[in-house]
């Protein structure tokens, strides 16, 4: 079955992991939809969030491909209803003093924030589960979406 | 104790009991070469292409079981190994390859003879490792050596620029060597040793393919017992070959595109196909959807990400086979399946592999005297193409580490070195390089090595003027149109006499058996130039993507058949 799956794998910090991982993607010709990375709670380790889609069997088989790597320690598929999923999305948008007053209230409304103030626009920051940031940037566009930067899904286990 | 990179390198093989290494000298790798000379238990063959020096170590280490080592310079040094290290990757060969990279200051910078051959390696290789501090070479060395021969075995690359063999550090190898991102699989569980064996004891059509995981695990003996135990006929994948004795009344040989026909139309028709140690590649399974379409499949292997890669598995068997398969064994009934029997016997009468004896003389009798003369006890290297399903279908072996084949990659040029490798590995062992006249001449420049270390390897070079398989192929498939199938050949007895190796030219069948005679007499490389009918195919055959019920057979055996299973 062909769906979305959120991936986190628990990785050695070396040179080069970042390229071992996505080699596999490209090797088995599975496209990669976001990949967000940072430091975690063990030294030495990143923790890594991977958004793919794809055939069930496909996955399977790359994430077997990505746990035989040595830097990779833990690879785990989330399920969506036991895991905590985030992103952050930088929004600029076109903002005329006139248009200014409706867009913050919308963007309090809807629980983002003003990061900064121009002459004629606006930058948001948002976060939120994916499908919330969708909805948000179909609220702006009217307005003039200038800019989007997002940072790709990070995901958590919850039990 | 302080010492330099390179010392820690030579140090590191030592320990490791690597007796040869074969490589090419290179400015990076001067420090090493330097080092190199005060290890004399460590022998160092130069070899005259890089490509060869990883397919000798290729060869060293199929024909032994131990990691084989080869080195290259940096820049097309690195580069010119590639293909080798492509070749052990895909038969998982365990390999440890050092390439000398530019000074650590210089790397990015476009440096003379630089490449960055770690990134180049990433798909190639197990594991690669770009030291860039003195202080991690004998951790790295030691993992090496730990990732290449542990698990599903493979090459593993280490990257050592200039001034890391110049360092000095006093950093000792590790007592013990881990990675938490390395896993080994823990003993097969037990319920599925149970199951498995439940399988067989209810099965009454059951085949056993063995691949090349059998050889590496050493597990042949279990095996042995097995076929003797449950009465279940043993089919080889090409790398199996020599796990299983080819005279044992239960051995079917090799199944697939050119397998033997009894095996291909045994497996259509099984209600239970065994893997152990092997991987359904497409070359065996034919079509995937047709494969042994009313068997169940029960799979043995070392490693999780094959399960279900080709061929879905009823039943999945995780482990090393030196544990699994000897449980497998103990926990299988013993059974006879005369009916079973009786229908194998009669696709085998039917659909035999036949030698002709009506005056041609075919690359078929170079094989069938290669194993008449030596009782299918020499080693056997081939290239890949014609010759080598021939050497496949007619060399009988009888013991593991026999059998030297690129079977993954199908890398031509492959053959001579690798022989080389065995024979430097076993000097005592007779060693065969069956050949084509395309592949040979990839990389026939290792002749002068042969020469110059009297290196007693045989090289049986089937010349037929032809790219065999190509003009198959297109003779078959491409209407006869043959583009660029056809080659023009040096003349080999010069050559041989160029390089100082012995000669003997044969054109005739009945001159076969004495030629490799006269060969075995010499005791130094000979070249045995065996002038073949120059347009021969392989039978049977099952034509790419078509279904192993799809038999072609040799017009002399039987029409094309489809096997009804």
């Amino acid at each position: 079955m062909r769906r979305q799956h959120v991936v986190t794998a628990l990785l050695e910090n070396q040179v080069g992991t970042l390229n071992r991982l996505t080699s596999v993607f490209r090797r088995k010709g599975v496209s990669l939809e976001s990949l967000s990375v940072g430091d975690c709670e063990q030294s030495g380790y990143s923790r890594m969030t991977l958004v793919v889609s794809g055939d069930d069997s496909d996955l399977n088989v790359v994430m077997g491909q990505l746990l035989k790597l040595l830097d990779v320690v833990d690879i785990q598929d989330l399920k969506v209803d036991s895991s905590v999923r985030r992103e952050l999305a930088l929004v600029r948008v076109g903002a005329s003093p006139q248009q200014r007053g409706e867009i913050i209230e919308v963007v309090h409304v809807m629980g983002g924030r003003v990061a900064h103030l121009a002459k004629d626009d606006l930058t948001v920051e948002f976060t939120d589960e994916p499908r919330k940031i969708e909805h948000f940037l179909s609220l702006m566009e009217p307005y003039g979406l200038r800019e989007v930067v997002r940072t790709g899904t990070a995901a958590m286990r919850v039990d | 104790m302080t010492r330099t990179g390179a010392t820690v390198v030579m140090e590191a093989l030592a320990r490791h009991g690597v007796d040869v290494m074969f490589g090419y000298p290179g400015g990076v790798v001067l420090p090493l070469y330097d080092e190199m000379l005060n290890w004399p238990q460590v022998k160092h063959v130069l070899v005259r292409h890089e490509q060869c020096a990883a397919h000798m170590a290729d060869g060293y280490a199929r024909a032994t079981g131990k990691v084989g080592v080869c080195l290259g310079t940096s820049g097309p040094g690195a580069t010119n190994l590639v293909t080798g290290i492509a070749t052990a990757m895909m038969d998982s060969v365990p390999m440890v390859v050092l390439t000398g990279q530019v000074n650590t200051w210089a790397i990015g910078t476009d440096a003379f003879q630089e490449t960055d051959i770690q990134g180049i390696t990433i798909p190639i290789t197990k594991h690669n490792y770009l030291v860039t501090d003195v202080d991690d070479l004998p951790r790295v060395m030691a993992e090496a050596f730990y990732l290449a021969n542990t698990g599903r075995k493979g090459p593993v690359l280490v990257d050592i620029p200039k001034d890391v063999f110049q360092g000095k550090t006093d950093v000792d190898f590790p007592e013990a060597t881990q990675r938490r991102g390395y896993l080994l699989p823990g003993p097969a569980l037990q319920e599925m040793i149970d199951e498995a064996a439940e399988l067989l004891n209810s099965a009454e059509r059951p085949v056993v393919i063995a691949g090349a995981g059998v050889v590496w695990s050493e597990t042949h003996k279990a095996l042995a017992e097995l076929a003797e135990k449950a009465d279940v006929p043993i089919i080889n994948s090409l790398l199996g070959l020599g796990s299983f004795d080819r005279d044992d009344p239960r051995s079917l040989g090799m199944m697939g595109m050119h397998g033997e026909a009894a095996g291909t139309i045994a497996t259509q028709h099984a209600d239970l196909v065994i893997g152990i140690g092997m991987r359904f590649d497409d070359r065996l399974t034919g079509k995937m959807s047709g494969f042994a379409p009313n068997a169940r499949k029960i799979h043995f292997d070392i490693d999780p990400t094959e399960f279900g890669k080709a061929i879905p598995a009823y039943c999945r068997v995780l482990g090393d086979l030196a544990d699994s398969l000897p449980r497998f064994v103990q926990a299988v009934k013993p059974a006879k399946h005369p009916e079973w029997w009786a229908e194998i016997r009669r696709w085998r009468e039917s659909y035999p592999l036949i030698v002709p004896d009506d005056g041609r003389f075919l690359a078929r009798h170079v094989v069938d005297s290669l194993n008449r003369v030596t009782k299918g006890n020499a080693v056997v290297s081939t290239d890949v193409g014609q010759h080598q399903m021939w050497a496949a279908q007619f060399y009988k072996f009888h013991q593991p580490f026999n059998w030297l084949s690129s079977g993954g990659l199908g890398t031509m040029g492959y053959g001579f070195p690798a022989a080389m490798g065995a024979q430097f590995a076993r000097p005592d062992a007779e060693v065969w390089c069956v050949v084509g006249d395309g592949g040979f001449q990839m990389t026939l420049q290792e002749l002068i090595v042969a020469a110059e270390h009297k290196l007693p390897v045989k090289i049986a070079l089937i010349n037929n003027g032809f790219l065999g398989m190509i003009r198959q192929w297109q003779e078959m498939f491409y209407d006869n149109r043959y583009s660029h199938a056809h080659m023009a050949n040096p003349d080999y007895s010069k050559l041989a006499e160029a390089y100082g190796v012995g000669f003997i030219r044969v054109t005739k069948q009945e001159d076969m058996d004495e030629a490799v005679r006269q060969a075995e007499a010499i005791d130094g490389p000979v070249l045995v130039e065996c002038v073949v009918q120059m347009e021969e195919n392989v039978y049977p055959m099952v034509a790419a993507g078509a279904a192993n019920d799809d038999l072609i057979m040799d017009p002399a055996v039987a029409p094309r058949e489809k096997v009804k299973a």
